[in-house]
């Protein structure tokens, strides 16, 4: 059975957000919550929680349109609809009665065939349908995510016994295609993999701590940057989870763990946390946590705890000398070091990680999916098998025996072998057998991360390399800093170009960063306009036009596949691409004006293009301007593919894919389709209202500029947009080539970068990170 | 013996005309600086410097300084000498009148500093290292050592000295071992052994003040655990006057190639008793504020000499008759023209003049930046001056010591046998000028700081100080047909120099050996870029002022403009060339064949 619509019950923070994402997934879905004793307004709590979706940030929804798929309801009056849903979720408190009794009350309504599963974090599937009608069994399953829903990638499935082998497999494909999820398949056990793992680690990074006489700032600048686990530091990410959930979770899994697991040395909640929870120190959603906010005196200073004294104190950031040697010799000289903070390391990541290969395969069936869970739900940089292989098994083994720790069986089995090793260009990792296998990825998944281990490309620098991904379609990888657009890039682009053609018969510009491309590298216009190099910045201004006008006009179709952020420059190039198949997290748009310059790569030519071809909009020729003139003057960043297509970034005709490890086989796909008969687009005309309408728009930033929304440089900068976007001193009677808007878009650009209230901000910008509003 | 007569006219122009340095009066402290002021402030010390120093300049460096029973005695004349300096207060023209100084601008001090190099650089020594210590004290010392130390400093009653080189640590100054072990009553005992130290001991104080950079027991290694102690020759008494002599020695003098006047010290602290200046491992940034405007100090010595070899020359050629004209006898009734028909020899005096005469302008605009950076009102102006002071500090040492080198060497060429032989003083200048590319840092770590630090710092922020400027006057004279000579050049080579700058950061950032491999050559392009701007100005300058009464002065400023850029400049295509080959042709070479 398709599923084409879902009910979500249990309206708290983890249920909302499920069905929040059911919605971007563009699923009608039903969200009800018990009826509050005495209440006027029975369905009040999934109301409340639809309403806060809302506001959520980060954004719950991918677009606000989404937010009328969710319809809220209670238990008690809206049971009934259940029986529409192919899919309920169970998301209710942890509490194996409340459960069961609500899954007998959904049995008597939901439709056969329609599947059921429960959001637990820690109850074997088993004890929840023990005793439960054999139907029931058959149509259940656990299905974990991770918060928020939307943005973390781990999607724990746990089938049972008695579970429908196609109600899994239904699960499965709808969590990874349509919800875009890692799917990641658990044993029936408590706190399946992430929990069970993850719970452990930040007790333990806790506790350590404590005992070793830590600081907060030392534990993150050892776990952070050199472990990676995760990347943000450990207190951050427990102020981020809540530091109340964690006795709860711990308390389940008391409860349900044997007795001789090691976890159980972890169960008591250190006295400090507890003052702190009572406090109402329970992190980001509470007043703070081991980090806060101190807003007094009209300053925000970050602080931090004293876990001693339990009083708060600036921010310090320690250099102590076991991180600083991590920095030259990796993670095994962190932990080698003979410094406290080096000592603590090691504590932490010899325990957590042995715990995790002691739990191989009680939790899982292989290795992979216990790195995979790790990375995907807990934010680590490298799961805990890849971590152990950075300090290798063998050594690893040896430290453990000589500390007195126990070392789990799977290290014995390595027997000094790495858990993951490259075999004739494909990734494989160790069974439990003792036998290396493949790595195998879900059909239609396609990673260049695979592509770049079968070979060397076919063109690299130091920006940019270019890959053969197959089936005669070449792909343009970036690898600059946050992939920052500059002339190597460019020149790359142009090599792609120059090799398509007998082979090779469509191009996709893709990466595996976390961003597309941040922009342009305005450390390199800065540094041009700092030495008034305008000759070279004007040079660097052309070369990005005519390179992305010739992707636009290449015989071959151009297929841009954007992630994360894709802003300024990084947004142009996709602009100029005959078709996006852009991840559904793909957050774009033309910010240029924040650093007080305009899109001068075609940027501002393309968006009047996407508007003048815009059916369903009103007649002559100010509509498109006055349009593009908002989303640029206005630097609007569309947060989700979604929000995108709205904004105009991406047509009717994009595609958009929810899982970003399919992103890649989808572009591919769409250049191939392209690719059978392409013509590229005929060169393009426009007519443009001229100094008219650039009067009109003056006025218009005028009056942002009396009411104190615009600043004085924002007058200046609109000025020149508005003059561009309005074709110079064109009118209705004349029809502007490409040519003609480039040439406005580049001596509006030199005229404002050479303006010293736009070098500010760009200065500004590149060193606090924060616009400069001047 | 060559003979000194301050360039007062020239100096005038830099400072009134070219640079408009009667604006420095309207900086808070400096409201002294009125143009009458100024004008009789140089021609005083002119006097000075001519009638009291140049006299002492040869036979300081026949007699040098003398080590007699462990206290270095200084050549005939220099004690009365300093005592007249002192008296006269030529020490204090630029400190604070909180301490007894005069609050002067520093634009107007270092040209009073030129003069004294010019007339005696080894007599300058004394005083200049002094200047140094104080700006290091008056920065990090704490209140009750600047209390003791800066005012008889300042009054010149005291002398200071800046120890850091040891046998080991030259340019590397991780290397130090002199250890610093703190004792009960807050002070320190030093151990260890300086070299190089200029004024390390002499007769002209009561007192000598040392710098000492130092380790602290619990130093870190390398250059970030030095620090910088305060250790006077004699400790300071209870009621101002001396105590008891402190545990430093002198342990030779150094027998050195110039400024022989200049007594350069091996010290030996043994015990000696110091205090700690700054924070515990700070030192260098106290070597630092030292060394920022010694170095600016250590440049104007370099165009001190270079004004002396040049005039001497000048006059030399005038006077000496040998040869005919090309062109057919330019005296006749003499049995010989003068040097100066002859081309080659025009081609020295000229190239010398307009290296001198840039220079100075280009010393004027940076030390003026100093004084904006110190006391203009608004903060941006300071942080705008501070940068450009720190982006041209290296240009300054490096290319004036660098040019002093080249033009004392053709002042001896234009002498001839009588360059090469003592008496006419010419070789001397050489001699004495050789030193200022080497200390305070030589000309080569001078050109990794521009390369290393200043060029990438702030995605280039330091460059715009310069670059904008020099953009803006290119655009604004685009059209002017007169200045078209001079404007065309300077355009010209600046385009070159932004291309190799860029080629500098892009490079730099990739492989950092590229960077350091083009570094004195690009120093040296940005440098006559600076001077070619200079020479523009002067020239637009000078342009305005033909139909006046001082014709020929200004008509020889637009000779020598025109000279410089036809004859000079194009030197900066052959750096851009030879920068861009890379550092391939530099480190390919096996070490093992040298």
């Amino acid at each position: 059975m398709a599923i084409e619509r879902a009910a979500v019950i249990g309206a708290g923070v983890m249920g909302a957000g499920i069905a929040a994402h059911l919605a971007n997934a563009g699923i009608p879905v039903d969200l009800l919550d018990i009826v509050p004793t005495g209440a006027d307004q029975r369905s009040t709590i999934a109301e409340r929680a639809l309403a806060n979706l809302k506001k959520a940030k980060p954004a719950a929804f991918m677009q606000r349109r989404a937010a009328r798929l969710v319809t809220p309801g209670n238990v008690e009056d809206d049971l009934g609809r259940l029986a529409e849903a192919d899919w309920i979720i169970e998301a209710v408190i942890e509490n194996l009665e409340i459960k069961r009794d609500l899954y007998a009350r959904i049995e008597t309504v939901r439709k056969p065939g329609s599947i059921v599963s429960s959001n637990t974090s820690t109850i074997p599937l088993a004890a929840l349908v023990d005793g439960l009608p054999e139907r029931f069994a058959g149509d259940f399953l656990i299905t974990h995510f991770f918060n928020p829903p939307r943005y973390m990638r781990l999607f724990e499935l746990v089938g049972g016994a008695a579970t429908r082998p196609e109600a899994l497999a239904e699960i499965r494909d709808f969590a990874d295609r349509r919800l875009g999820k890692g799917v990641v398949a658990c044993n029936d056990t408590p706190g399946f993999i992430g929990n069970r793992i993850g719970i452990y680690w930040l007790q333990c990074a806790v506790s350590e701590a404590l005992e070793a006489g830590i600081s907060v700032e030392e534990a993150d600048a050892a776990l952070g940057r050199p472990a990676g686990i995760p990347k943000t530091g450990v207190f951050g990410l427990i102020d981020l989870v809540g530091l109340d959930l964690m006795p709860h979770v711990l308390a389940s899994m008391e409860q349900r763990l044997a007795p001789d697991d090691p976890f159980h040395e972890m169960f008591t909640v250190p006295e400090r946390i507890e003052k702190m929870i009572a406090d109402g120190y329970t992190g980001r959603k509470g007043k703070g946590g081991f980090y806060r906010l101190n807003t007094a005196g009209g300053r925000r200073v970050k602080e931090v705890i004293d876990l001693a004294t339990g009083d708060y104190g600036p921010v310090r950031r320690p250099r102590p000398a076991s991180v600083a040697a991590a920095k030259r010799g990796g993670l095994r000289a962190l932990v080698e070091h003979d410094d406290p903070v080096g000592r603590y390391a090691w504590r932490v990541l010899a325990r957590t990680l042995s715990y995790a290969a002691s739990l191989v395969p009680e939790i899982a069936d292989d290795i992979v999916a216990v790195d995979e869970a790790m990375r995907l739900g807990y934010n680590w940089g490298k799961g805990p098998f890849e971590l152990i292989d950075r300090l290798g098994t063998g050594w690893f083994a040896e430290r453990l025996a000589a500390d007195g720790l126990p070392v789990p069986a799977l290290l014995e089995t390595a027997a000094g072998r790495p858990f993951y090793r490259v075999e004739q260009g494909r990734l494989e990792f160790l069974g439990i057998d003792g036998n290396y296998r493949a790595v195998e990825r879900p059909e239609g998944v396609m990673l260049l991360a695979d592509i770049k281990r079968l070979g060397e490309p076919l063109a690299r620098n130091g920006s940019a390399s270019l890959w053969d991904i197959g089936d005669g379609v070449l792909c343009v990888e970036f690898h600059t800093k946050m992939n920052a657009m500059d002339p190597d890039i460019l020149a790359l682009l142009r090599t792609a170009l120059g090799t398509l053609g007998n082979e090779y018969r469509a191009l996709v510009l893709y990466n595996e960063g976390e961003q597309f491309s941040a922009g342009a590298n305005l450390g390199l216009v800065m540094f041009a306009a700092n030495i008034a190099a305008w000759d070279q910045v004007e040079a660097m201004v052309k070369e990005g036009q005519e390179t992305y006008l010739a992707l636009k006009r290449a015989p071959f179709p151009v297929v841009g596949a954007p992630s994360g952020l894709a802003l300024g420059g990084g947004c142009e190039v996709l602009l100029h691409c005959d078709a996006i198949q852009a991840h559904a997290e793909s957050y774009v748009g033309l910010v240029e004006v924040g650093v007080g310059v305009i899109p001068a790569w075609g940027g501002s030519k393309e968006m009047l293009l996407r508007w003048q071809r815009e059916k369903r909009r009103p007649g002559g020729p100010m509509p498109p301007v006055a349009q593009a003139f908002e989303t640029i003057s206005l630097a609007k960043v569309a947060t989700s593919a979604a929000e995108a297509r709205d904004l105009k970034f991406l047509g009717a005709d994009d595609g958009i894919s929810m899982n970003r490890d399919r992103l890649l086989a989808d572009a591919k796909a769409r250049a191939l389709a392209l690719a059978d008969g392409y013509v590229p687009p005929e060169p393009a005309t426009l007519t443009l209202p001229g100094p008219s309408a650039k009067a009109a728009l003056d006025m218009a930033v005028h009056g942002f500029r009396l009411q104190g929304k615009a600043t004085a440089h924002d007058v200046v900068v609109g000025g020149v947009l508005a003059n561009v976007l309005s074709g110079g001193d064109t009118d209705v009677t004349e029809e502007l080539d490409e040519e003609a808007l480039l040439a406005l878009e580049r001596a509006g650009f030199m005229r404002l970068v050479r303006d010293s209230a736009t070098q500010a901000r760009i200065e500004h910008m590149l060193e606090t990170g924060k616009p400069l509003r001047n | 013996m060559a003979s000194y007569n301050t360039p007062l006219r020239d100096m005038r122009f830099v400072y009134h005309e070219l640079h408009d340095l009667d604006a420095l009066a309207e900086l808070p402290g400096y409201e002294e600086a009125t143009p009458d002021i100024v004008d009789a402030v140089l021609e005083e010390a002119g006097r000075f410097c001519s009638e009291v120093l140049a006299p002492l300049n040869r036979t300081g460096d026949e007699e040098g300084c003398r080590l007699e029973d462990g206290v270095v005695r200084t050549p005939e004349g220099f004690v009365d000498a300093y005592a007249q300096f002192v008296d006269s207060g030529w020490n204090t023209l630029s400190a604070a009148p909180a301490y007894g100084g005069q609050g002067l601008p520093h634009a107007l001090d270092l040209m009073v500093q030129e003069m004294i190099s010019s007339a005696n650089m080894a007599f300058g020594m004394y005083p200049g290292l002094t200047e140094g210590a104080v700006n290091a004290l008056e920065a990090h010392g704490s209140e009750a050592l600047r209390a003791t130390y800066v005012e008889p400093l300042v009054q010149g009653r005291w002398a200071g000295t800046m120890c850091l080189t040891e046998p080991q640590a030259g340019t590397d100054l991780g290397l130090l071992r002199t250890r610093a072990q703190p004792r009960d009553d807050g002070s320190y005992a030093i151990d260890g052994t300086k070299i190089f130290i200029s004024a390390g001991d002499h007769d002209l104080t009561e007192n000598i003040v040392h710098l000492v950079l130092a380790r602290l027991p619990d130093a870190p290694h390398g250059s970030k655990g030095i620090s910088m102690f305060v250790v006077p020759k004699f400790l300071p008494g209870t009621d101002g006057g001396l105590g008891e002599p402190n545990a430093v020695s002198v342990g030779s003098l150094e027998h050195k190639m110039g400024i022989r006047a200049s007594a350069t010290c091996v010290l030996n602290f043994d015990d000696a008793t110091g205090w700690l200046v700054g924070e515990p491992h700070g030192g260098l940034r106290g070597m630092f504020t030292m060394m920022n405007a010694a170095r600016i100090f250590v440049g104007v010595q370099g165009l001190g000499l270079a004004e002396t070899a040049y005039q001497n020359a000048a006059t030399y050629a005038g006077e000496r008759l040998q040869g005919r004209s090309l062109k057919g006898a330019a005296a006749p009734d003499q049995a010989a023209d003068p040097l100066t028909v002859h081309p080659d020899v025009r081609r020295m005096l000229l190239t010398m003049r307009a290296y001198v005469e840039g220079g100075r302008a280009l010393g004027a605009w940076v030390s003026s930046a100093l004084d904006t950076g110190n006391k203009h009102p608004d903060e941006a102006h300071r942080a705008e001056a501070g940068d450009f002071v720190a982006l041209m500090t290296p240009i300054v040492k490096a290319l004036l010591t660098d040019l002093s080198s080249e033009v004392t060497n053709l002042g001896v060429q234009v002498y001839g046998g009588h360059g090469y032989i003592r008496e006419h003083g010419m070789e001397q200048l050489v001699r004495d000028a050789r030193i200022t590319q080497i200390y305070e840092g030589a000309n080569g770590i001078q050109a990794l700081d521009l390369v290393g630090r200043k060029l990438p710092a702030h995605f280039g922020r330091h460059l715009r100080t310069f670059f904008h400027p020099v953009q803006t006057y290119i655009e604004a004279h685009a059209d002017d047909q007169a200045m078209a000579p001079y404007v065309g050049p300077l355009a010209k080579a600046f385009g070159r120099l932004q291309r190799a700058t860029m080629w500098v950061a892009a490079r730099g950032l990739a492989d950092p050996e590229e960077a350091a491999a083009a570094a004195s050559d690009y120093l040296r392009l940005f440098g006559l870029v600076a001077l070619a701007y200079l020479w523009a100005r002067s020239a637009e300058v000078a342009l305005g002022q033909l139909d006046g009464d001082e014709r020929d002065f200004y008509q020889a400023k637009l000779d020598t403009a025109s000279f410089y850029m036809l004859r000079l400049l194009p030197q900066s295509g052959a750096l851009f060339s030879t920068m861009m080959s890379g550092a391939a042709p530099v480190m390919r070479f096996d070490a093992s064949q040298f």
